[in-house]
């Protein structure tokens, strides 16, 4: 769906810092969202978490930069990395290009699914989206 | 919130303090300025492709890494530097990257009016003059829970010094950074025709920075607090945070917002080939307005160099797709000869991959 000039796909949960989740198995693929990357700017530089690295949800693994900030990239939900986007460390602009496809950051294998309670889907989501846009995106 | 107004501080000090207050999350103005000159790197910068070491160690200058973005910058006690540090959940605030860069530019921009200079915003970070000369620099970050946002005021500026900084291929382009820095960087020593008062700039500033931020209080950095700041300038020193980040783009140097000066170096064949790029727009497709090319690469006739190769490459975007044609119609031609250097070879000596 879209809101306002934002994409939110359907299929995905939200985490209130603007990443998203999709889950395939107990496997979960994170992204930032199309709001974060039109407010953010062009991506210039990305640290993500390595291999192996267990978090829990609301963990801080990484960092963004843009030509006006550098910010933090939060892992929606607990769990152990298992892949890490190279394409996007290579090329972070792809992030802007392709939040939700080619500009994914990393995948984790949860550690424990009920935390997609705390996320935000469909309806939910699409109400904390239009709240952001009035609060943030004026 | 506080306001500290730390005149002169020991210089890594000095920009170690908004990291701390950041990190134990204490809302704060800080209106500081290094007592000896410093280098900073921006948080990404890989400083042994960026930053000529050898000059910072022969002349003892510090090095420090910022957790802020941007490039090099040279740091000293006439340059005021502005730090905010205020929680996201403050409504009052900004809360977006757009809204901080729109109201916390207005105290700097009207305190250079004031003080008799108009200025303006420019993106993505500078404040520059009505003549397009960048005054001042910006930037920002989430710390701990914190917003922050930073800035610098120049009273006056060494460009020798920070043209000696940047890490070049060839030694004999340092005189182009210097006469890009001098050309697009000003001074409200240069606009004015004399060095301000200190004091005066700082109380202009913090006075415009009430009427955006509301009443503030003056404080003192309590001594467990430098205490704390000290044991993180230590961390901020380690060899770990200092020299661990590597970047893969080709070195830099940015001379104001949408100017950069790119320098490139490759191995041919036929010899080494070191170029030095002015770009203006990104780094990555915009235009190449100036260029120079140098090596022990053989060309023949050499004044082809000039005339040719470089001429072909001034005008077309930094972008592989538009230079790799213009190159191969100057590599193809037949009233030249350059040995053991293929199309390929120009390409990356610009630091475009193939």
């Amino acid at each position: 769906m879209e809101v306002g000039e934002y994409l939110l796909p359907d299929d995905l949960w939200y985490h209130k810092e603007h990443f998203w989740v999709k889950l395939d198995g107990d496997v979960a693929t994170v992204g930032v969202t199309d709001f974060f990357q039109k407010l953010a700017g062009e991506i210039s530089y990305l640290e993500l978490p390595s291999e192996g690295d267990e978090y829990s949800a609301d963990d801080v693994v990484g960092t963004v930069e843009t030509g006006k900030w550098v910010g933090k990239i939060y892992c929606p939900i607990s769990g152990t990395i298992t892949e890490v986007n190279s394409e996007a460390l290579d090329d972070p602009a792809i992030v802007n290009r392709d939040p939700y496809g080619n500009g994914w950051l990393f995948k984790l294998k949860t550690s424990d699914l009920s935390e997609l309670e705390k996320l935000l889907k469909g309806e939910s989501a699409l109400k904390w989206q239009e709240e952001e846009i009035r609060k943030k995106a004026k | 919130m506080y306001l500290f107004t730390l005149n002169r501080m020991p210089d890594l000090l000095s920009m170690v303090i908004f990291h701390e207050l950041a990190r134990e999350g204490i809302e704060a103005l800080v209106i500081v300025s290094p007592e000896k000159p410093m280098i900073s790197v921006g948080y990404f910068q890989d400083v042994f492709q960026e930053i000529n070491l050898d000059y910072l160690k022969k002349t003892g200058l510090p090095l420090f890494r910022r957790e802020i973005g941007g490039g090099t910058t040279y740091l000293d006690e006439n340059q005021i530097f502005y730090q905010v540090i205020y929680s996201p959940k403050d409504r009052k605030l900004p809360q977006t990257i757009k809204q901080a860069y729109e109201v916390l530019s207005q105290p700097p921009l009207r305190a250079h009016e004031r003080l008799g200079i108009k200025a303006r915003f420019r993106e993505v970070n500078d404040l520059v003059t009505e003549s397009g000369k960048k005054i001042g620099g910006e930037g920002g970050a989430n710390i701990g829970q914190c917003m922050v946002f930073v800035g610098s005021m120049l009273m006056d500026f060494d460009y020798y010094t920070m043209s000696r900084v940047a890490k070049i291929p060839d030694e004999k382009w340092r005189d182009k950074v210097y006469k890009s820095l001098e050309e697009n960087l000003t001074t409200m020593k240069r606009e004015l025709g004399e060095l301000p008062d200190r004091r005066e700039v700082q109380e202009i500033l913090i006075e415009e920075f009430r009427k955006i931020l509301g009443p503030l209080e003056k404080a003192e950095l309590p001594r467990d607090f430098l205490r704390r700041a000290k044991g993180l300038e230590l961390k901020m020193q380690s060899p770990d945070f200092l020299y661990g980040k590597k970047k893969k783009e080709v070195a830099s140097l940015k001379i104001k917002s949408g100017l950069n000066l790119i320098f490139g170096q490759h191995k041919a064949r036929g010899g080494l080939i070191r170029t030095i790029q002015e770009v203006n727009g990104p780094p990555e497709g915009g235009m190449i307005q100036g260029l120079s090319i140098s090596g022990d690469f053989t060309l023949i006739p050499k004044e082809s160099l000039k005339e040719g190769l470089e001429l072909s490459i001034v005008g077309s975007r930094r972008e592989k797709y538009e230079l790799l044609p213009r190159i191969a119609k100057f590599m193809d031609s037949r009233d030249k000869e350059m040995p053991g250097v293929t199309t390929e070879d120009i390409l990356l000596s610009l630091g475009l991959k193939k």
